[in-house]
């Protein structure tokens, strides 16, 4: 099933509604990479708060979209990591290192402003 | 309300028939100890009390089974259950009924807090009276004395064995009632602002524990949207590479629900013992004490807290 990517004003909001396949990952990776360039977003949010699994692909997919948002000028932040899956991620020794995590939707806009605040008024 | 269930009654319906046959096995009694019994069937019965006496009077010569010997509700009811005892040891059925009363009086010291060691030798002393009335039976020939009362030896030790697993069973079951309690006692998330939330941890750590507290802070971090958490350690003794390994699990875990980890309270011999054990804790951020860590906090969440007015 493909993610459905909304467009919030600078941010991109990509929610995931149910298990993903790794082919869907890596369509969601093109989706995105291809709209922070035609909306010129800043932000990207991927929610995952419906995943209750994630694989060592999930985590490798996210660090890719993370360093590919940044190449193109905007920031990833992956919110809604279940307690459960926090706990598998780091007992597998997986990481998602360089990819900003937040609680939920509310916290990742929040992060999102900051960091924008901090770049410079528009 | 129901009283809960108990270890005893739990494993009594787990003893299968083949069960007690494989105990009956153990302690090596056959045919010819059966028939052997039967024959000194009134040694036992025609003295019953002596014998029940030569048991309770043992005890109450001991200060440590007052417990028993000291409550008269119980020790009329142990010296009922103990004549049954005689009674049914020498009638040759040794099936579930008798496993159930062997049971039943394996509580009842039990709930009496009689030490195994004490019961050990009221035993013997019972199986010392019994043993005299056998062997003046056969006062020509001790051998045959010898055999026959072994042979309701044999019996004895089958018998001491389920009493003493009876008790046993009771105890695990406290013990492990006790470990319940601690464990829910033990890990508090407590929320001191918003957004923040303090964990101090006492007592010690081990992995199983150590499990259930990375999934009650992680847990704790979703329902408080919690983003700074100030885990204490003050109270705990002793920090293994296990523990710690779990300690940085735990940190990272919590980072990836958007929480950052402030670890205070650790210990000089803690951090000693991390140095030594050559255990890097630098992802980590730890602090010296809990009132460092809080102020760590809150400057991290924008809080700036100022006193009212100068205390006189």
């Amino acid at each position: 099933m493909p993610v459905p990517i909304l467009k919030q004003g600078e941010v991109l909001i990509a929610s995931i509604q149910a298990a993903l396949t790794d082919h869907d990952l890596l369509q969601l990776k093109d989706e995105l990479a291809d709209k922070i360039g035609r909306f010129r977003s800043r932000g990207v949010i991927i929610d995952v708060t419906a995943l209750d699994v994630m694989d060592s692909f999930a985590t490798r997919t996210l660090r890719g979209i993370a360093a590919t948002a940044r190449l193109r000028g905007a920031q990833a932040v992956v919110v809604g990591i279940q307690p459960d899956v926090a706990i598998a991620i780091v007992q597998l020794g997986l990481t998602l290192q360089g990819v900003a995590t937040a609680l939920d939707l509310e916290e990742g806009f929040e992060m999102l402003r900051r960091s924008m605040v901090k770049e410079g008024p528009q | 309300m129901s009283k809960p269930r108990s270890a005893l009654q739990f494993r009594m319906t787990e003893f299968a028939p083949s069960d007690i046959e494989r105990r009956l096995e153990f302690v090596n009694l056959g045919p010819d100890d059966r028939a052997r019994i039967a024959e000194i069937k009134a040694d036992v019965l025609d003295h019953l009390d002596e014998h029940v006496e030569a048991f309770f009077g043992h005890l109450a010569k001991f200060e440590e089974a007052r417990g028993l010997t000291g409550r008269p509700e119980l020790i009329g009811e142990a010296k009922q259950l103990k004549r049954e005892h005689l009674i049914a040891m020498v009638a040759g059925e040794y099936g579930r009924e008798y496993i159930d009363q062997r049971f039943r009086l394996g509580q009842l010291y039990s709930r009496a807090a009689l030490e195994v060691s004490i019961f050990m030798g009221a035993f013997h002393s019972l199986m010392t009276s019994i043993g005299r009335r056998i062997m003046s039976r056969y006062p020509k020939d001790s051998l045959a004395g010898f055999e026959h009362f072994t042979s309701l030896k044999k019996v004895a030790f089958f018998d001491i064995a389920i009493i003493v697993d009876a008790m046993m069973a009771d105890r695990e079951q406290t013990i492990r009632q006790q470990q319940d309690a601690i464990r829910e006692l033990s890990t508090p998330t407590l929320q001191i602002r918003d957004r923040l939330l303090i964990l101090p941890i006492i007592g010690l750590l081990d992995t199983q524990r150590a499990k259930q507290l990375t999934d009650s802070l992680l847990h704790a971090v979703r329902a408080h949207r919690a983003r700074v958490v100030v885990m204490d350690i003050t109270g705990v003794a002793t920090v293994d590479s296990k523990v710690a390994n779990h300690l940085i699990q735990t940190v990272e875990a919590a980072a990836l629900m958007g929480a950052s980890v402030i670890v205070t309270g650790v210990s000089a011999e803690v951090a000693q013992s991390l140095v030594t054990l050559g255990i890097d804790l630098g992802r980590i951020t730890t602090l010296g004490d809990l009132q460092g860590g809080l102020e760590e906090a809150e400057r991290i969440l924008g809080y700036v807290v100022t006193q009212a007015a100068e205390v006189a």
